[in-house]
């Protein structure tokens, strides 16, 4: 990406004057409250449980089922997780699994149970697909779940939910270095705006630091699904977990470098959603030991 | 002493290799690792090895070994990250002979992760999960890397970074970082998007806070040394600099006569400055006040 005008400096972001930097020398006038956002907080939900991995850190199916359960029914407020996909997903659609596939990847545990659920929902197996890859894998599909794991990410920031669409642009490597600010336009392509129903970020084993490649020192068990539908308000929520982390592991404050400029673009620049913590209604469940939410 | 390419052996413990590993380039490495393939590319890089070793009862072992073409850019990927417990994979104190700077471990061990800068080799050896088992095999391992292979210096530049300035401000050793890419120094000290140092594969960098503790508490600034392939690219990186991070400051004009230039700036984090001497920049970042950046940058050699 050539940069048009004023580069973006650290002295943006002491200044408050990111946003405005990102949007006029970015990426250009025209994607400027290109999104919809909605009206109100948005909320993102937390559910925890000590005992969803074991001492080595393998998944307890069961308790991951019940975690499910509880996000969903508490998110949407149905009484039967039928209810819930049927509130998001209607029974025709083609719906289309994204998960991280590599380096700290979403758990398979993960996506067997969102699998299982939409089953028992009454939505066909055949209608449910892996759509993690190409643009053609949007393209087969009517609904998306996104899927990502819980991750920093040494080029971006953060590698979790702004990311998990980029192989869906056909070019991945335009996403890299200083254009991951632009990776809200994923999200805006025409083949996928409007069709995440909804984002269940899997942070049962995060990574805060030196992601993708993985190095065990900076994995944690914090045994948690997230959940919500502002795709922005989610990857807040997640970037508040890997900062605390952080912050607790050195007792200091340990700021992810380079900034994630994808999150407050994705906001400011695209409209998908809000970073505005005061904008988001944050509610936790279960296991309440180190939260991590500040 | 030529370097010798380590031979791996075919079983350790309970686990067992291929007998070929996968080979990845310039060109696949983000099929093999998605973006974190930059951070390789940032560095001198020739071609990586990973060999996955298998056990019937335990989860695998990787092996990667990433050939760089330099001893220096080995160095550089281990300095990315001095945390871990240090250990000593020498059989010998002969095998250990022309060792660096003593505060410089060669291999660090953390939860199942060893990595190891040998030579022109940057090596990580992973069990998947740690256990006793994988634990002896995974320094197994790291042995029949570095035997028999050189121990270089670790690189001029790095080694010129200064103990302290004056009495009050000390190298945070373990926080100190050689590399040539300005996406890798966004990863330590982020300063910009663009790439306003002209960073490249041509250019050498070493950065670290340094920290100062009084009563008050302590207070860190960043130190930031940059070397140029000449003295051309050099100032020419240094405007490059100054117009895209200091626009509202007019930029000095070097006297031809001169080889040095400094001068200190306020800006938001505090007073920064800069000395361009040759082929070399030294910046200094975050100073509590305009005495402290002069005082360093007219200290810097």
């Amino acid at each position: 990406m050539t940069f048009k005008g004023k580069p973006l400096t650290r002295r943006n972001f002491l200044q408050g004057t990111l946003g405005a930097t990102l949007g006029m020398s970015v990426m250009g006038k025209r994607w400027l409250k290109a999104g919809q956002k909605a009206a109100g907080p948005s909320l993102v939900l937390i559910v925890r449980d000590k005992a969803a991995m074991d001492a080595s850190n393998t998944v307890n199916p069961e308790v991951l089922k019940s975690m499910l359960d509880q996000i969903l029914l508490k998110f949407t407020g149905q009484k039967t997780t039928k209810d819930v996909w049927l509130s998001l997903v209607k029974p025709d659609d083609t719906v289309g699994l994204v998960s991280t596939t590599h380096l700290n990847p979403t758990h398979p545990e993960v996506v067997g149970a969102v699998k299982s659920s939409l089953i028992e929902a009454g939505i066909p197996e055949n209608k449910i697909m892996d759509a993690q890859g190409g643009p053609d894998k949007p393209k087969a599909c009517t609904a998306l779940i996104a899927l990502p794991a819980l991750k920093a990410h040494w080029l971006t920031g953060m590698g979790t939910v702004m990311k998990i669409y980029i192989r869906y642009s056909g070019k991945p490597s335009d996403y890299h270095d200083e254009n991951n600010a632009k990776l809200g336009e994923t999200w805006s392509l025409p083949f996928v705006k409007g069709k995440t129903r909804l984002i269940l970020v899997d942070a049962l084993h995060p990574l805060f630091d030196k992601g993708p490649q993985v190095d065990p020192r900076y994995k944690w068990a914090y045994n948690g699904l997230i959940a919500g539908t502002d795709p922005v308000a989610v990857d807040t929520v997640c970037l508040r977990i890997i900062t605390e982390k952080r912050k607790a592991t050195r007792g200091e404050p340990w700021p992810l470098s380079p900034p994630p400029l994808c999150i407050e673009a994705a906001d400011k620049v695209y409209g998908l959603g809000t970073s505005n913590w005061n904008n988001i209604r944050v509610e936790h469940f279960g296991w309440e030991e180190d939260l991590l939410l500040g | 002493m030529p370097e010798s390419k380590p031979i791996l052996p075919k079983t350790v413990g309970l686990w067992t290799r291929p007998d070929s590993p996968r080979l990845v380039n310039a060109k696949n490495i983000f099929d093999y690792m998605d973006g974190a393939g930059e951070i390789y590319l940032g560095y001198c890089f020739d071609h990586l090895e990973a060999w996955e070793f298998e056990s019937r009862t335990q989860k695998a072992i990787l092996v990667e070994l990433y050939f760089m073409k330099t001893a220096d850019d080995a160095f550089g990927l281990l300095s990315l990250d001095w945390g871990g417990e240090p250990v000593d994979l020498h059989q010998s104190p002969q095998e250990n002979a022309g060792s660096v700077n003593s505060f410089l471990p060669r291999a660090l061990y953390g939860e199942g992760l060893l990595r190891i800068w040998s030579d022109a080799i940057y090596a990580r050896v992973m069990a998947y999960q740690e256990t006793p088992e994988s634990k002896e095999a995974v320094l197994t391992l790291g042995r029949s890397i570095v035997k028999g292979r050189r121990n270089p210096q670790a690189p001029n530049l790095f080694q010129s970074l200064p103990d302290s300035f004056g009495s009050d401000w000390m190298l945070l050793k373990e926080r100190a970082t050689f590399f040539r890419s300005h996406l890798v120094l966004n990863s330590l000290y982020y300063l910009g998007q663009e790439n306003m140092l002209d960073l490249s594969l041509s250019s050498e960098a070493v950065t670290s806070p340094y920290e100062r503790k009084d009563a008050k508490g302590k207070k860190r600034i960043q130190f930031l040394l940059v070397r140029y392939s000449d003295n051309k690219h050099a100032s020419q990186a240094l405007s490059h600099f100054h117009r895209a991070y200091l626009p509202e400051y007019p930029i000095a004009q070097q006297p031809v006569s001169s080889k040095e230039m400094a001068s200190v700036f306020s800006v938001e984090d505090g007073w920064m400055g800069y000395k361009l001497r040759d082929n070399v920049i030294a910046f200094i970042f975050e100073c509590p006040d305009q005495e402290t950046a002069k005082t360093i940058i007219n200290q810097i050699k």
